[in-house]
């Protein structure tokens, strides 16, 4: 036998999809993921399901640190390296700081969040097996894929295929890993 | 669903044409990509924007050889075309940022299928506002100062100026936004991928898709932080735009030093970008015959944002008009007279009808179904911001304190050559952007279209 990769069920609708996914949880698999032209709404309950706190939070920390670098080189500029004395007002004059800390802050944010979007999708990886499915291509225009992997414990081809079918699947086709 | 800004349509008129399906979507907007030759209208497009381009190389060749002295700014008018075009530019920009982004928090439906176009159009202005006060300084070469950097000389920029706040908010925006449009492209861009059928094609799309695979977790991570990135990113081009009215109101020149600046520039910003958005979604429907896309809808909605952002136009400049009119600065008084009766009299009127008065048409149910009447409004509204930043930024200059330091700003030939110029770059960059980016978010319309069908 050659080496899976997983088996792929094509479906035509999101209702499908979403429909199939709730099966093939309750039929016992867990090692399966869903492949949608856009987030399709519930599939997320299904498939991952629990809150989702870490980007946000690495978000949140890019914001804290990105202010506390920023306040901290107009602070160690004006007040510690090259003091000026401008109309008799402090060297740590922080209302006049505040608005390049708001804005490097905001940016020290975004870049966290695009940078922790791309790491936590595993980004970039340019090849991965899916992508010798011949249908698989579809699943980025107007197709909904559901790909059972071979680590599952019971993965089993035949009952995999049996399973899709009886969902409904359009198209059902073996990945190699 | 949230239904702002379109009451007058019944709720179940489309967004998107009945009869567009993913299919159908998908392949209509990849093809404008992948088709292996432009259309003419683009070819005729894009020379003329290559022309006005060169302008703009031989405009920086004679200013870096000869200085800022070969155009017309001069003491005591030293802020003329760069500075008052750097506003405007990135006006544009903004007004951009805030459709995509402001949109996105309230979920309009229009927001989806026009927010690239939106998105494009900023990343294509904001080059162009950048390199306008950077052709403003003496030195150009010498910009890089700005940054806070150990340098051997001991020297720090001046952290608590306006203007350096100016080019930090600029940097930041500028980057920001590549990143905003990257995480909202990266889907669509795996649709080309997907589509492409030539070697060279499926490679380049493929690295820039990185792997994109649509996996229920990917696309978990990516809606979380384009949620949030929109967020962050509508608050975030206020203080931008803020920041450049501070450049202004931190000055003491009369006419300038005004608490009110920070909003006003912010309101101009909303107007002037919607209506250059509006007249390039008009260019992109017509020449990518993307009419199921595009709908009288999305128009509709923002045409009355472009209505509402004149309204709230016309209350800052009464203000503007309130400040010097009741106040008791001499000054201020005798400024504000000579914009109202003179000489930059007409600048501030045919201002005020372009960017006030026509618009108010927009009342009118018919005049935002005519793709003509508002493309004429659009361009009149941004011509007539041109006119707006430009006579606040000289005209106060012009009438300083002193009568016998007053005097008055003509633009030179190499001014307009700058303003031609930046608009061949942002043509250019907005062209390259059409031929080889979806111009339309796939992801977001086929939720749109998935909401159509289970409605």
């Amino acid at each position: 036998m050659t080496n899976l990769f997983g088996i792929i069920g094509v479906f035509r609708t999101p209702d499908a999809v979403r429909n199939a996914a709730e099966q093939i949880r309750q039929s016992g698999y867990r090692a399966f993921d869903a492949y949608t032209p856009y987030a399709v709404e519930g599939l997320d309950r299904i498939i991952h399901p629990g809150p989702k706190v870490f980007l946000p939070l690495l978000m949140f920390a890019g914001a804290v640190a990105g202010a506390a670098l920023a306040y901290w080189i107009q602070y160690w500029d004006e007040a510690v390296s090259y003091p000026l004395n401008v109309g008799g007002r402090p060297y740590n004059s922080w209302p006049a700081f505040a608005v390049s800390t708001f804005e490097f802050m905001l940016l020290a944010a975004v870049a966290a969040g695009f940078l922790g979007m791309l790491a936590a999708s595993r980004l970039p990886q340019l090849y991965h097996p899916l992508f010798d499915a011949r249908t698989f291509e579809r699943a980025s225009r107007d197709r909904f894929v559901i790909c059972i992997e071979a680590t599952d414990p019971s993965f089993d081809v035949d009952s995999i295929r049996a399973l899709f079918e009886q969902l409904g699947a359009e198209r059902i086709e073996e990945v190699p890993a | 669903m949230a239904v702002t800004l379109t009451n007058e349509l019944p709720p179940e008129a489309p967004v998107v044409a009945p009869d567009l399906t993913l299919t159908s979507l998908s392949e209509e907007v990849s093809d404008r990509v992948l088709m292996s030759r432009a259309p003419l209208w683009w070819w005729v497009g894009f020379l003329i924007s290559i022309t006005l381009l060169t302008v703009l190389f031989i405009q920086l060749g004679w200013l870096f050889i000869n200085g800022i002295g070969v155009w017309g700014v001069e003491i005591p008018v030293a802020w003329g075309f760069a500075i008052a075009e750097y506003v405007w530019w990135i006006a544009l920009a903004s007004g951009g940022t805030i459709v995509s982004a402001l949109f996105f928090l309230t979920r309009s439906p229009w927001r989806s299928a026009t927010n690239r176009i939106a998105e494009s159009m900023l990343l294509s202005a904001a080059p162009c506002a950048g390199l306008m006060p950077i052709m403003h300084l003496g030195r150009p070469g010498l910009f890089y100062w700005l940054f806070p950097y150990s340098s051997v000389m001991g020297v720090w920029p001046q952290m608590r100026s306006p203007l350096l706040w100016d080019f930090v908010c600029l940097l930041c925006y500028i980057l920001m936004s590549i990143m905003y449009y990257y995480s909202g492209i990266l889907p669509d861009l795996a649709t080309v991928r997907d589509l492409a059928k030539t070697r060279s094609k499926q490679i380049l799309y493929g690295i820039l898709a990185l792997g994109w695979r649509g996996s229920v977790a990917q696309w978990q991570n990516q809606r979380v932080v384009y949620a949030i990135m929109s967020a962050i990113m509508a608050p975030m081009v206020i203080s931008v735009h803020s920041v450049v009215g501070l450049d202004y109101a931190g000055g003491l020149t009369p006419g300038w030093h005004d608490t009110q600046f920070p909003p006003y520039f912010f309101f101009g910003a909303v107007i002037s970008g919607t209506a250059v958005i509006i007249m390039l979604t008009i260019l992109v429907r017509w020449g990518y015959s993307l009419q199921k896309v595009l709908t009288e809808y999305h128009f509709n909605a923002m045409a009355k944002v472009m209505l509402v952002g004149s309204l709230m136009l016309c209350y800052a400049y009464v203000w503007e008009a309130f400040g010097p009119l009741y106040g008791s600065d001499v000054a201020d008084k005798t400024e504000f007279y000579q914009r109202l009766f003179g000489f930059p009299a007409p600048l501030f009127w045919s201002e005020k009808i372009l960017t006030v008065v026509i618009p108010q048409l927009l009342w009118f149910p018919a005049v935002r179904r005519s793709q003509l009447l508002l493309f004429l409004i659009s361009g009149g509204i941004v011509v007539g911001m041109w006119q707006e930043r430009f006579m606040f930024t000289s005209a106060s200059l012009e009438h300083n304190y002193m009568p016998s330091y007053w005097g008055y700003f003509y633009p030179t030939l190499w001014d307009w050559a700058a303003l031609a110029g930046t608009i061949g770059l942002f043509l250019t960059l907005f062209f390259l952007f059409l031929r080889f980016a979806p111009i339309v978010s796939l992801a977001e319309v086929r939720e749109i279209i998935d909401e159509e069908r289970s409605r």
